[in-house]
């Protein structure tokens, strides 16, 4: 027994040295200096500090500031872009996986392999490929044109909308990986069993496939979810650094602000709600489950 | 402040130049901004001196200063703006170099003698200057004479233009537009230029550092850029151009430093005394289209840089030109003043 214990402990350690090396112990840095007042070239000083959590609220810091709560405001849009970005992923991904699943085992092997070909380049390439289709002389904008389909490029680039095409863009294959791995298990005997009893197509949707398939599309949506809310390359490349997200906040905050505690504080603001959306999620599994054991 | 094409991918770059001899008698190890030397004079300087120099590149002071702060050894010289280099010094993250001791110093502009903390340049060596200013394609707007004309342009074609995404730089010109310098400290005056800028937003395309493609293609009219743009401006004079814009401007210098934690003392100060040669000097000045702090290397720019009113211009141009302080706390007041103006 203690040397299957040991054993398990050596093969455990590796990971928890990663773990705690790289990622428990840089967080309690965030944590501590979120609580620091910020040094005057960057750093922090070690003073008690507690109102950059009050500024994330709109607090004003001194007379001359008002209550303003735009870090907020940024926050909602980083809401809103990420909520977007895993809705337009789900649209995308979800009918795709069916399509790939009925295909030949080659055929399934080749898309897979295409899907994740994107990764073999550099994200910031990718994201610059963007930049060269939807700029207004780009290729999307001298297409429509020589169609005679437009007189005047379209205003594509640096607009909300680039935020949401580049972000789908990047994080469709993480949407489409896990909806895949569902899609591909189901079991079509349950849906013909349903045709058979009378159920009509919406029917057979709706209480079969789209129950079964749920796990996966949450999955994906959650490992959507998360980047797309920090992400700060695809607003400062295709938004033009005018669509503002949370991500860009906290780079601003580090790099030109030289405001070390509130970029941490901003960090663990986003850190907060993908821990609250995690929660979530782990409780309605473990809901779940004890509904299915019962 | 930054210059290089891709901030992102510029910060990520370390090119390492070696020189070309196997048995080097001894190492220097540069830290500088992205694109900001011309390669031949490293490849000169190693050939000559026997020297195996390697160049680490950054794309803004504060990444450099937080490399540094971190412990970041090895490197002999990094290239600070001027309110950087006092903030350097003050630190102690400096040692004195006396390039004012060193044959050439002459040639270097007492007015390029900018840095509070070290008027004498017993610290560190000048090393260029330039303009921020206005690249346009004149295909879309064929005259710019200052902010007037470009945030007109953008009112009638709005999306065209695109300003610096830096928040002194940007807040800079609603200073210099609302009539206060541009390290005021007054809330008031911020307050003013915030408001300034923040009207124009609607016009303004996109904030953005890499911009030459853009304005080269046509796919913006105008971009708010740093006078190194003249070197394309150069190349295609028919339909590119660069102006410092007549309601006034900001300006940068770098100094060349010695770091306190220097391993290659000796090697840095030959590489000062290196740069201090009106021939090098011009060399670099020709690859960055930027102001020159030697004025002998003036005389010896091409007829077309030293004539060029971005690159040399004249003392009533300069007089316009303000360079940024380090505002300490105070740069607090901008930040909000910034990330207001972003969330319109």
């Amino acid at each position: 027994m203690t040397r299957k214990r040991n054993a398990l402990l050596l093969l455990l350690a590796p990971i928890s040295l990663i773990l705690g090396i790289f990622f428990l112990i840089p967080l309690g840095i965030v944590v501590v200096y979120s609580f620091l007042e910020p040094g005057l070239y960057g750093g922090v000083e070690w003073t008690w500090y507690p109102y950059n959590y009050g500024r994330i609220l709109g607090w004003p810091l001194n007379d001359y500031e008002e209550f303003d709560p735009i870090y907020l405001a940024i926050f909602a849009t980083s809401l809103k872009y990420a909520f977007l970005t895993v809705l337009f992923s789900l649209l995308i991904c979800y009918p795709a996986a069916f399509w790939v699943s009925r295909r030949s085992a080659r055929w399934k092997g080749f898309v897979l392999f295409l899907i994740t070909l994107p990764f073999f380049t550099s994200l910031l390439i990718r994201i610059y490929a963007w930049l060269l289709l939807l700029r207004p002389t780009g290729f999307i904008n001298a297409g429509l044109e020589y169609l005679s389909l437009i007189s005047q490029p379209l205003d594509l680039l640096f607009s909300g909308f680039a935020v949401v095409l580049g972000m789908v863009y990047i994080f469709t294959p993480f949407m489409f990986l896990p909806i895949y791995a569902n899609v591909e298990k189901l079991d079509y005997s349950l849906i013909r069993a349903s045709q058979d009893l009378g159920a009509n197509p919406a029917q057979t949707f709706f209480r079969i496939i789209l129950p079964l398939t749920a796990p996966g599309m949450i999955a994906g949506s959650i490992i959507v979810f998360i980047p797309a809310l920090g992400n700060f390359i695809v607003p400062a490349f295709l938004g033009g650094a005018k669509v503002q997200m949370t991500g860009n906040l906290i780079e601003r905050s580090f790099l030109q602000s030289r405001d070390w505690p509130f970029g941490s504080a901003l960090a663990l603001l986003i850190m907060a709600s993908v821990v609250l959306v995690l929660m979530v999620q782990t409780i309605r599994a473990g809901r779940k489950q004890a509904g299915d054991a019962a | 402040m930054k210059r290089s094409l891709v901030r992102v991918l510029a910060s990520a770059a370390a090119i390492a130049v070696c020189g070309q001899m196997a048995a080097a008698e001894g190492k220097l190890n540069l830290y500088n901004w992205g694109d900001y030397i011309n390669p031949e004079l490293i490849d000169a300087f190693g050939k000559e001196f026997g020297v195996e120099v390697t160049l680490d590149t950054y794309s803004t002071n504060e990444e450099m200063l937080a490399r540094i702060q971190a412990g970041a050894s090895g490197y002999d010289l990094v290239w600070p703006s001027v309110h950087m280099h006092d903030i350097m010094q003050q630190l102690g993250l400096l040692q004195p170099a006396h390039p004012n001791q060193m044959p050439g110093w002459e040639n270097i502009d007492p007015a390029a003698l900018r840095s509070k903390e070290d008027p004498n340049g017993d610290y560190c060596l000048p090393y260029a200057w330039g303009a921020v200013g206005i690249f346009y394609n004149k295909k879309l707007i064929p005259e710019v004479k200052g902010w007037t004309d470009f945030f007109a342009y953008a009112k009638a074609n709005p999306g065209k233009i695109t300003m610096l995404d830096d928040l002194r730089e940007t807040l800079g010109v609603g200073l210099i537009m609302t009539g206060a310098s541009v390290n005021s400290r007054d809330p008031d005056e911020i307050s003013r230029a915030e408001e300034y800028i923040s009207e124009q937003v609607p016009n303004i395309g996109a904030f953005r550092y890499d911009v030459i493609a853009l304005v080269t293609a046509g796919d913006i009219a105008a971009g708010h850029y740093y006078v190194g743009a003249v070197l394309n401006a150069l190349q295609d004079p028919e339909n590119l151009g660069f102006v410092i814009p007549e309601e006034g401007a900001t300006m940068y210098q770098e100094d060349i430093c010695l770091l306190a934690n220097a391993p290659n003392v000796d090697n840095a100060k030959l590489f000062m005394q290196f740069m201090l040669r009106p021939e090098n000097a011009a060399k670099n000045a020709e690859r960055l289209t930027n102001g020159t702090v030697n004025l002998a290397a003036i005389e010896l720019l091409p007829e077309n840089l030293r004539t060029n009113p971005s690159i040399n211009p004249t003392p009533e141009v300069r007089a316009k030109l303000q360079i940024f302080d380090d505002l300490g706390k105070d740069l607090r007041l901008y930040t909000k003043a910034w990330d207001r103006i972003k969330t319109n």
